[in-house]
């Protein structure tokens, strides 16, 4: 895809805020090998001592991306983020911003802005202050840097607290202060290190919503670093999930849920039965899997390069397995059990099953009408059942 | 009633021991001198009525000190003294205060420890250890002749200077605490959100660091302005009879002419005069500890 | 990781060099064999020896230490006393006036004071001596052991005397079991600050002794007025050292208790997993 055909294509529709975790279709410069990457981290590593923080990362980001960094703390998302401000030095490797070399740059001379996850709001200044404080280092005249202050709090409906000290606002608006602070500027790109963690959950998903928008209506790049998947999952145009310092996978919302590339991502972004097995036979594309001895076969979509008597695990989701009382006649999967634990949510229900071998298996099921008539309960005897495409299968 | 009993027992030592003496001060400013023990004509004489004891009342001690340049001099130069020593105090402690912010945390205990320690010994011990050292033939000109920097040695004991770095000496550490404690709260993601907005270092010290240092600042420096103005052992020692300052005169006074009454006259005034630095310096505290809660 | 720059490194060396190398050069002095402050004649006790022999000075140092231990116990229980009511006793009728009188003897001229405690006591028609000198100084100690043990106050978690009065103790015996063994180490220091304050006081002492009531820094004022001599530099040294052992075995005690503590909490920790 050409630059003019990114910039006339619908993206801001496609990344509408009410777009579920499936994949957007017009958005994807990083199919795009002649475009030059906003951010590129090259081979960087960075230790503390003994401690290596982060292992021989590189990374592309595109512009106008809403990038997220994801991981459990202390895995290196946050030395990569405070990398790229200039907070901290690689020990090695290259940090390039559209093609230039900032690796040695002072935070100060970077053209990248932060939104630090304490706020780190001044707390002598007001509102307005803090808002113009980069455009003043940056030596905008007075008039300018009053009108882009009025426009930005106007974007982030701040115009009311202009005056005011940051102690005298609530936590979602120091929120809202932080993130129109460091977008005042119009940096090229926008850091958020954890920018939601103060928040409570019902704020925190209207924020999301918030930054999506102004990350839209700006055209900015936004790299978040999070440790909470749903946030990252509902924000971002590409997930890179972290551990240890490494990437583990780097790919779209969508296909970070659907197709992980490891037990790791596969448990960290959401909820996922796992088995254990052995490639017994692949055929026509599908993998047969055998799990213990006089249980029946698993069948899957095999991966690419999947060969016979390899060690694998089977991941299901969920929501992708059909329970019901009653055994399935013609289904590739069918596993018979017995409800353990039932949970009712309104919405939906979780059923724990526990199957012959002792193994519990989760199982969602909607609750589509108002009467069932006879719902499942605890001590059934149920049937588990999924199509062969639904499970991955996984390597490692 | 516990509770009043808890409240009253300090409440009242104070005021007998520490709020009603001024009154008693204030009083005697107001009679006079006689050569008797005590030396002054009575306070408390109940055998005459509120109308007479009044009418014997007068401000001819205060005429007194107004027009005797001795006085108005050792007051000025009292006020001029403790003055400049309070900003040259502050310019020394900021740079420790602040190398002491910055330093490693596990540190952090230890230098605060090493900067109360000089504290907790003599006040007049350490005045008298700079004796040793300011002299005519004391150890820094013998130092700094033997280096060959001065051929003739200085005259910096029984000068003003002397009594500068008497006072920057024994006054550092209030400096230096208030200070710290307001640079060490500072968050650090503050500067690097001012680096991250385009501030460099030396910018962000004047916009971030020292702005919000003030309150320690100014604890720092009423600290130091305030005992030093009535400040009597540093310019005894170190000052010479050419330094006049305000404490030092009312000490003669009080010791030396035993003129009570000019003496408490003398007092009076130095607390009027410290009285709006006091009230400040208070309200200053007062504003920190809402602010910390 | 926080490393030392080397701008900070050098501030803070260049600041202790400056507290510190005056008292080191007394304290070396002291072992000087030659009387001349200026010239080096070897090392020598002798001064020690001489202190000694001189029965004022030991008279006057016996006066101190007593006046010390007497003014700065008092100071002690009215501070903390003075600390609960700013702390806790809420709002009453002239508590601004109280907290006044609690800040104001902090920065008051030393003079001041002196003077009119003085006033006092001769309007009062008591016999200055040794009594005068150990209420003038617990008053001024007062102020700063409220100072030390109010700001161990603020930061102390209240429900934890509420959880005390739940289970049905008293108000006396929260205060006994559990207020004051968690402000103990405040209480401690402030002690120790007061016994400091008394111990080096020449001013206010001045003013409010007597005949008979010598103190020790006031001995060493009448004698470094005549001029320096390498006795007093003796008698400094054993000042400054007492003052030392005492503040290094205080911190040291206090730091090994919440070593002690943070050790035990870990061993809990431990067991409960």
């Amino acid at each position: 895809m050409s630059e003019a055909a990114l910039s006339s294509s619908p993206t801001g529709a496609s990344r509408s805020p009410l777009r579920t975790a499936a994949p957007q279709s017009g958005f994807a410069p990083w199919k795009d090998p002649s475009k030059t990457p906003m951010v590129r981290f090259e081979n960087v590593v960075k230790r503390f001592g003994d401690f290596v923080a982060v292992k021989d990362c590189t990374l592309d980001i595109y512009e106008r991306e809403f990038f997220a960094l994801l991981g459990p703390s202390g895995c290196g998302k946050t030395t990569l983020l405070r990398m790229l401000a200039g907070f901290e030095k690689p020990t090695s490797g290259r940090i390039l911003v559209a093609g230039q070399d900032i690796t040695e740059l002072a935070p100060y001379d970077r053209p990248v802005n932060m939104m630090f996850q304490s706020y780190a709001l001044f707390p002598h200044m007001t509102v307005e202050q803090n808002i113009g404080f980069g455009l003043k280092q940056d030596g905008m005249p007075k008039d300018q840097i009053a009108q882009r202050v009025e426009e930005t709090m106007a974007m982030l409906e701040l115009s009311k607290f202009g005056k005011r000290k940051p102690h005298q606002l609530s936590g979602g608006q120091q929120q809202r202060v932080a993130l129109a602070r460091a977008i005042a500027k119009k940096p090229r790109i926008v850091l958020l290190d954890e920018p939601l963690g103060a928040l409570d959950k019902r704020l925190r998903q209207t924020a999301q919503f918030e930054l999506m928008g102004i990350q839209e209506r700006t055209g900015t790049t936004f790299i978040i670093v999070t440790h909470d998947q749903e946030e990252a999952m509902t924000v971002s145009s590409r997930i890179a999930v972290m551990d240890h310092g490494e990437f583990v996978q780097i790919a779209t919302p969508g296909d970070i849920y659907e197709a992980p590339n490891s037990r790791y991502t596969a448990n960290f972004i959401g909820d996922v039965n796992l088995f254990e097995g052995k490639v017994v036979n692949v055929a026509g594309g599908f993998a047969e899997i055998d799990w213990g001895p006089g249980l029946a076969r698993f069948k899957a979509v095999a991966p690419e390069g999947c060969a016979g008597q390899q060690q694998v695990w089977l991941a299901l989701r969920p929501e992708k397995i059909h329970i019901d009382l009653d055994k399935p006649t013609d289904a590739s999967n069918a596993l018979p059990g017995k409800v353990v634990d039932v949970g009712y949510l309104g919405s939906i229900s979780h059923y724990h099953v526990e199957l012959a071998n002792g193994q519990r298996v989760k199982a969602l099921r909607t609750n589509s009408s108002r009467t069932v008539d006879r719902p499942i309960s605890w001590e059934d005897k149920v049937w588990l059942q999924w199509p062969a495409e639904t499970g991955i299968v996984l390597a490692k | 009633m516990r509770r009043w009993l808890l409240i009253s027992v300090p409440y009242l030592w104070l005021l007998v021991f520490f709020l009603i003496p001024f009154f008693i001060v204030f009083k005697i400013s107001l009679s006079d001198i006689a050569t008797a023990i005590p030396p002054y004509t009575p306070v408390f004489d109940f055998s005459m009525g509120i109308g007479e004891f009044i009418s014997k009342l007068d401000f001819e001690n205060y005429r007194f000190i107004f027009n005797d340049s001795l006085y108005v001099n050792s007051y000025f130069s009292a006020l001029k003294i403790a003055g400049i020593s309070t900003v040259l105090t502050l310019l020394v402690a900021y740079p420790i205060a602040y190398g002491m912010a910055r330093a490693p945390k596990e540190w952090q205990p230890t230098l605060v420890m090493l900067v109360i320690l000089p504290f907790w010994t003599s006040f007049l011990i350490r005045v008298y250890a700079w004796i040793g050292i300011l002299k005519k033939e004391g150890l820094l000109n013998l130092f700094l002749m033997n280096l060959g920097v001065i051929s003739e040695p200085l005259t910096i004991m029984n000068t003003p200077l002397a009594v500068y770095i008497g006072i920057i000496y024994s006054y550092l550490p209030f400096m230096i605490l208030p200070l710290y404690a307001s640079l060490e709260k500072i968050n650090p993601a503050l500067l690097e959100a001012a680096a991250d907005l385009g501030s460099p270092p030396w910018k962000s010290f004047w916009q971030v660091t020292f702005p919000l240092s003030l309150p320690g600042v100014l604890a720092g420096c009423f600290l130091v302005f305030i005992p030093a103005t009535g400040e009597f052992v540093i310019p005894d020692l170190l000052g010479g009879s050419d330094t006049l300052m305000i404490g030092k005169t009312l000490w003669g006074e009080f010791f030396g002419n035993r003129d009570w009454p000019v003496a408490s006259a003398v007092a009076v005034v130095l607390l009027l005069v410290l009285v709006i630095p006091i009230v400040m310096f208070q309200s200053n505290q007062e504003k920190e500890r809402e602010a910390a809660r | 990781m926080r490393r030392f720059s080397w701008f900070n490194a050098t501030s803070i060396a260049l600041g202790f060099a400056f507290l510190y190398i005056p008292i080191l050069l007394l304290v070396i002095y002291s072992f000087n064999e030659s009387k001349l402050v200026t010239v080096w004649g070897g090392w020598s006790t002798k001064w020690y020896a001489s202190l000694l022999q001189n029965e004022g000075l030991l008279n006057a140092a016996w006066v101190t230490l007593r006046v010390a231990i007497l003014s700065s116990t008092l100071a002690t229980i009215l501070g903390t006393l003075a600390a609960i009511v700013l702390v806790r006793a809420g709002r009453f009728p002239g508590r601004t006036l109280f907290s006044g009188l609690i800040f104001a003897p902090l920065v008051m001229p030393e003079v001041i004071t002196g003077l009119s405690m003085l006033l006092l006591f001769v309007a009062l028609n008591m016999d200055r001596g040794f009594w005068t000198v150990v209420i003038a100084h617990a008053t001024f100690s007062m102020c700063f052991a409220a100072v030390v043990v109010q700001a161990r106050l603020y930061d102390f978690d209240k429900s934890v005397e509420e959880a005390a009065m739940d289970l049905g103790a008293t108000q006396i015996q929260t205060f006994l079991q559990v207020t004051l063994p968690i402000i103990a180490p405040s209480v401690i220091s402030a002690w120790l600050l007061s016994f400091t304050l008394s111990l080096d006081d020449l001013v206010i002492a001045s003013f409010a002794t007597g005949p008979g009531a010598t103190t020790l820094p006031m001995k060493i004022y009448s004698q470094v007025r005549l001029g320096v001599t390498p006795e007093i530099n003796a008698i400094s040294t054993i000042m400054i050292g007492l003052v030392t052992i005492g503040v290094l075995v205080a911190s040291y005690s206090t730091k090994r208790a919440s070593q002690q503590q943070e050790r035990e909490l870990k061993a809990v920790d431990a067991g409960a997993k």
